[in-house]
């Protein structure tokens, strides 16, 4: 598990987050999220939808902002998450897209806030898949369906570019 | 606020510091209130603004015209916070190098005019372009739009015309001796921008009677 400051909003505490492979409780813990479940403390992302942990970061930062002002456009705080990580304001469709689904097999938790040990372990004890670095990610990237998501130029080629690109479409989406 | 901020510019309309930002050095601009507004009006015309500038930077970003990233928009306390790119000032390089050779100031002059042509394409004006508002990057060295803070969108031959002249007048009173590159910054720009006669011709109307535009008769 990997926790990073949110310097925007210092005092919502960190940003925690773990990514996991192999993951074979999927289809349950979708069933648990229909069911609002409040035991699920966190949120679950689609892994290969993300390009790199600053397109997490970003997400919460700004869920972190708008919980702060009781500005939040879904039920929690950790579906916020997922929402911002969309650039488009359907609710239904960027949790769809983003958040996990039956078929998931690797995905991130993301916790703002908490005691790193107990996130970690409600984490582990949650989600049956085997814990691994990030730097596992690049070989999950989804690079077709960012590319479709986030309508990214197909002369932007570069990851760094690309990478910049959909924090732009994040952040633009409140204000378009 | 974030804490371990640096103010790196005080203007008359916002304060632009340097700051982590989700493992980053960000640019955070910040628009502060105006005591001599009405509370609501300068809240709606802070908020307009800033909106608008994150739009212009974003539109900007779409057509792939090298500027900063937009990482967040906040509102409520009229921040962007945007992408940190290093480098140096066309106005510091001028200035602090003043006998470049003429190939490499050339180069310059050539990737300054393209930008402004590509981003009048898009209808983009930036409203303030000075010699302090083109970057060029340390890395490569390219030529990025920055301080979007009075830019907006327009379709008007005259809009472009005027957003040139501000910069040519920028360069001649700043720059002695660079008429040659605005020359070629304008040659730059005739090649990339779609409608660069009609704009180049009003250019010289601009130059006659100024950046502001008569109203009388």
């Amino acid at each position: 598990m990997e926790s990073y400051p949110i310097e925007v909003v210092p005092n919502a505490g960190d940003v925690h987050m773990a990514c996991f492979i192999s993951v074979k409780n999927a289809p349950d813990l979708k069933e648990r999220l229909q069911a609002q479940d409040k035991s699920l403390t966190f949120a679950m992302v689609e892994s290969n939808l993300i390009m790199d942990v600053v397109q997490l970061l970003v997400a919460a930062t700004r869920a972190a902002k708008d919980n702060d002002t009781k500005k939040l456009s879904t039920q929690s705080l950790s579906s916020e998450i997922i929402y911002n990580l969309s650039p488009t304001k359907n609710i239904a469709e960027s949790l769809k897209r983003f958040g996990i689904t039956e078929d998931t097999t690797s995905l991130i938790a993301v916790k703002i806030g908490g005691d790193p040990i107990e996130v970690m372990e409600d984490m582990s004890k949650t989600v049956d898949g085997i814990l691994v670095s990030f730097s596992k990610l690049d070989q999950e990237k989804d690079i077709k369906r960012l590319r479709q998501y986030y309508k990214i130029d197909p002369k932007v080629t570069e990851d760094k570019d690309i990478l910049n690109w959909i924090i732009g479409a994040m952040a633009m989406k409140n204000v378009q | 606020m974030i804490p371990d901020v640096q103010l790196i510019k005080q203007g008359a309309e916002a304060r632009v510091y340097l700051g982590p930002f989700c493992q980053r050095q960000a640019i955070i601009k910040e628009r502060f209130a105006k005591a001599y507004r009405h509370p609501t009006l300068d809240k709606k015309l802070t908020s307009r603004r800033v909106i608008q500038e994150a739009r212009c930077l974003y539109r900007c970003q779409k057509a792939l015209i090298d500027t900063p990233t937009v990482y967040l928009v906040d509102l409520d306390q009229s921040v962007i916070y945007m992408e940190y790119i290093p480098g140096i000032s066309v106005r510091d390089y001028l200035v602090t190098e003043p006998g470049q050779e003429a190939e490499a100031q050339h180069r310059v002059a050539v990737a300054i005019g393209k930008a402004l042509g590509a981003m009048h394409n898009i209808d983009v004006i930036h409203g303030d372009l000075t010699t302090s508002n083109l970057l060029m990057r340390e890395t490569s060295g390219a030529v990025v739009l920055i301080d979007f803070g009075l830019s907006y969108v327009s379709q008007l031959i005259e809009d472009k015309a005027v957003d040139l002249y501000v910069l040519e007048r920028a360069f001649v009173s700043t720059h002695p001796n660079t008429e040659v590159m605005f020359a070629q910054i304008l040659e730059a720009y005739g090649e990339s921008s779609k409608a660069s006669k009609q704009i180049l011709k009003k250019l010289e109307d601009v130059r006659l009677r100024g950046r502001k535009r008569s109203m009388l008769g």
